[in-house]
């Protein structure tokens, strides 16, 4: 069965219609790229596969596990194990990193029917996720992304997937902001969380991600459809030939 | 000198008014005092509905009422005072009822020790003098109607020195309660603080009473002097019964290198509003002021604050927040004067609403004067709901929608609670508040 299902989805915000019917299938252990310009509808797709409120679903499904998942609620999507890094994740001021991944780790457990972690397990987890994205200490105490730079931003990101162990990964621009050094971190742990059973789905503008992170299929996205997937070829061939070669070619 | 709010331009009060004049029990000074109160207000009168500095809530309620004072102090045990006393907590604990000091529901333990605390009543010798050196001086009658009928009003008050260099390590708490009536009552709590230099202390004004058929009338009024490079946190907690009345004014008088800080707490009664005024005087002084309120059903709080900047060098800080549920209506009116010698002035000012339902309504407005040109004044005012955007976040990585909006709210207060500088009042309105956010149906967050 496949992980990820979408069939034919449109969806419109504000009254402006922005994927126009996407058809995707995501397979367990697959990494599937989507690229596409500015403005082409990635985010939109990642906004709606995580349940965003603003956007409407104007036709077409989302099986997610054998699931439809368009009727849940955005936790109750994290408890099923999809997962957003978003593309600019939001500050909030007065919640602490540690306390809220706490909570967040303890509502997917309970939704699986697992028990809870206690504070020394909860310690013991993040400890492991924090030494593999060569993070400080300090980052747990303080408020989620409160002052942080756009590239600790991303990392935080990347770090609480590690922690949730979703079965699908969403990245929205994750390379975005990157310097080289921190993008071969974030890579590192994303290529860690890559085994037979999860998906990972790279939303990028640019190839460069695409080096660390390869993967098995690439899709672009231009106006809210997708006009041509391929292998990791078709992003160096975009690379090198720019989202212009293919106004032409669809 | 303080800044004296425009008499002239206030119309005399529409509702004709013969201002009580409180006991004197033989002192001739306070016999004095009383009257010259009275007299301020048969010239200055109610605030008038045009006045600026009063058209935002509307006072007829109050003015409208036939407000008797307390004849002495009601009946009221420790069973009464459960909910609102802090001695349970080790806090010091000053209780009057209805106004009249009460020893008996008072934790004093060694508190005479370190401090001189005095009721105006059975002050003598010095102490007397002292009182009258400051009494009435941050505070004059003229500053508004209701400072002046609390002048003329008062039954007693308590005088809190705090001599040269004394650290006061457990907080102190004054606990004005007002028990049950058969009439509407009003009663004025009157505190005057003296912190002499390099002193330190956290002053707890609690405001509590006991539900009636008839709306209480609280007007109080409180002066404080920081001396020189004291540490003076004051806390005021309003938790009057939901139908009751209240109006405050605090004036506080900030010496060379001293700091002061304040938090406004407002959680209870039906109509609140509150006047700090706080003159940095010399250079080097600081003053912190913060403002938490937490309203619902067809609560008014009306903040205004005055930081009277009349010289050089002195920071000042303003945070206000509210969480305004149900039908609640919020003021918030910071004035920063910065007279033409209090060159380097920095001053920040924040007003911060979270609106819990369509209906709650916030008024923010800074005033800012500034008659020196080195100054950095900066000001900002933000009010909505819950952020959709922090709210879509948390729920992304698994926490349902309740459990994020509480989060939320908490991180939103916690802002303010977090800058509490004594640990144990941290920690007690802490509690106070998850009491209060539990009552709007906002599940508690524990750590
Ligand atoms: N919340 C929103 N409100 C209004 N327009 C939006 C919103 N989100 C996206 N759009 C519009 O949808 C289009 C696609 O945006 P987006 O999905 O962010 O593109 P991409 O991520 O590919 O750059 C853009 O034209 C953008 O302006
Ligand atoms: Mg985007």
């Amino acid at each position: 069965m496949a992980l990820l299902e979408v069939d034919n989805l449109s969806a419109r915000v504000q009254g402006r219609d922005i994927l126009k019917g996407i058809n995707l299938t995501i397979n367990p252990g697959e990494v599937h790229a989507i690229m596409g310009p500015n403005g082409s509808g990635k985010s939109t797709l990642a906004s709606v596969l995580a349940g965003r409120d603003n956007y409407e679903v104007t036709g077409g499904s989302v099986q997610f596990n054998g699931k439809d998942i368009l009727e849940m609620s955005p936790d109750e999507r994290a408890c099923e194990g999809l997962f957003l890094a978003f593309q600019y994740p939001v500050e909030i001021p007065g919640v602490s990193t540690s306390y809220f991944l706490k909570a967040a780790v303890n509502a997917i457990r309970k939704y699986r029917g697992e028990p809870e972690l206690d504070a020394m397990d909860f310690l013991k987890l993040i400890k492991e996720k924090m030494k593999l994205l060569e993070m400080d200490q300090s980052f747990m105490n303080r408020s989620i992304n409160e002052g942080f730079s756009g590239g600790e931003k991303k990392r935080n990101e990347i770090f609480q997937m590690t922690v949730l162990d979703p079965k699908l990964c969403i990245l929205d621009e994750t390379d975005s902001g990157l310097d080289i050094d921190a993008l071969k971190i974030v890579s590192q742990g994303v290529n860690a969380l890559r085994n037979p059973t999860r998906g990972i789905l790279v939303v990028t503008h640019y190839q460069r991600l695409l080096n660390y992170i390869v993967p098995d299929f690439v899709h672009v996205l231009r106006d809210g459809r997708i006009i041509k997937s391929g292998d990791k070829s078709l992003a160096l061939e975009l690379e090198a030939k720019g989202y212009g070669w293919l106004e032409n070619a669809a | 000198m303080t800044q004296t709010v425009q008499t002239d331009q206030r119309l005399k009060g529409r509702t004709a008014h013969t201002p009580h004049i409180g006991p004197h029990h033989g002192h001739k000074w306070l016999e004095e005092f009383h009257h010259a109160g009275a007299a301020a207000f048969e010239k200055i009168g109610w605030p008038s509905a045009d006045d600026e500095q009063w058209r935002y809530i509307n006072i007829t309620p109050i003015t409208q009422t036939s407000f008797r004072p307390a004849a002495g102090p009601g009946s009221a045990g420790r069973g009464e005072l459960a909910g609102v006393s802090l001695a349970g907590r080790g806090f010091y604990e000053l209780v009057f009822v209805d106004g009249y000091f009460s020893p008996e529901l008072s934790e004093i333990g060694d508190l005479a020790r370190l401090i001189e605390f005095q009721c105006f009543h059975d002050a003598s010798g010095d102490r007397t003098d002292r009182i009258r050196r400051y009494l009435g001086h941050e505070l004059p009658a003229m500053s508004n109607g209701f400072a002046a009928l609390n002048t003329a009003g008062f039954s007693d008050g308590i005088f809190l020195y705090l001599p040269a260099g004394v650290a006061v390590q457990k907080p102190i708490h004054i606990l004005w309660f007002t028990t049950r009536h058969a009439r509407p009552t009003v009663v004025f709590p009157r505190c005057l603080i003296s912190a002499c230099s390099g002193s330190q202390a956290t002053i707890i004004q609690s405001f509590a009473s006991l539900e009636s058929d008839h709306p209480p009338l609280t007007n109080a009024a409180t002066e404080v002097i920081c001396g020189r490079d004291s540490r003076l946190e004051l806390i005021k907690l309003e938790r009057e019964a939901p139908h009751a009345f209240h109006v405050a004014n605090e004036a506080v008088h900030v010496h060379a290198g001293a700091k002061f800080q304040s938090l406004t707490f407002n959680a209870g009664a039906l109509l609140v509003r509150n006047n700090m005024t706080v003159h940095l005087a010399e250079p080097f002084g600081e003053a912190t002021l913060n403002g938490l309120t937490i309203s619902s059903g067809n609560q008014r709080v009306d903040n205004h604050t005055t930081l009277d900047h009349a010289a050089e060098n002195c920071p000042s800080h303003e945070l206000y927040k509210s969480l305004l549920a149900g039908n609640a209506t919020g003021v918030f009116r910071g004035k920063i004067l910065v007279r033409p010698d209090a060159q380097k002035t920095d001053s920040k000012q924040t007003s911060k609403t979270m609106l819990l339902s369509d209906d709650a309504v916030m008024n923010s407005q800074p005033q800012l004067e500034i008659y020196a040109n080195d100054v950095k004044c900066t000001h900002g005012s933000t009010t909505g709901p819950i952020d959709e955007e922090q709210l879509f976040y948390l729920q992304s990585r698994g926490v349902s929608a309740a459990r994020a909006r509480s989060l939320l709210t908490y991180a939103f207060a916690g802002d303010v609670l977090n800058r509490i500088i004594h640990p144990e009042v941290r920690e007690t309105l802490s509690t106070l508040t998850s009491e209060c956010l539990h009552q709007l149906h906002i599940e508690s967050v524990e750590s």
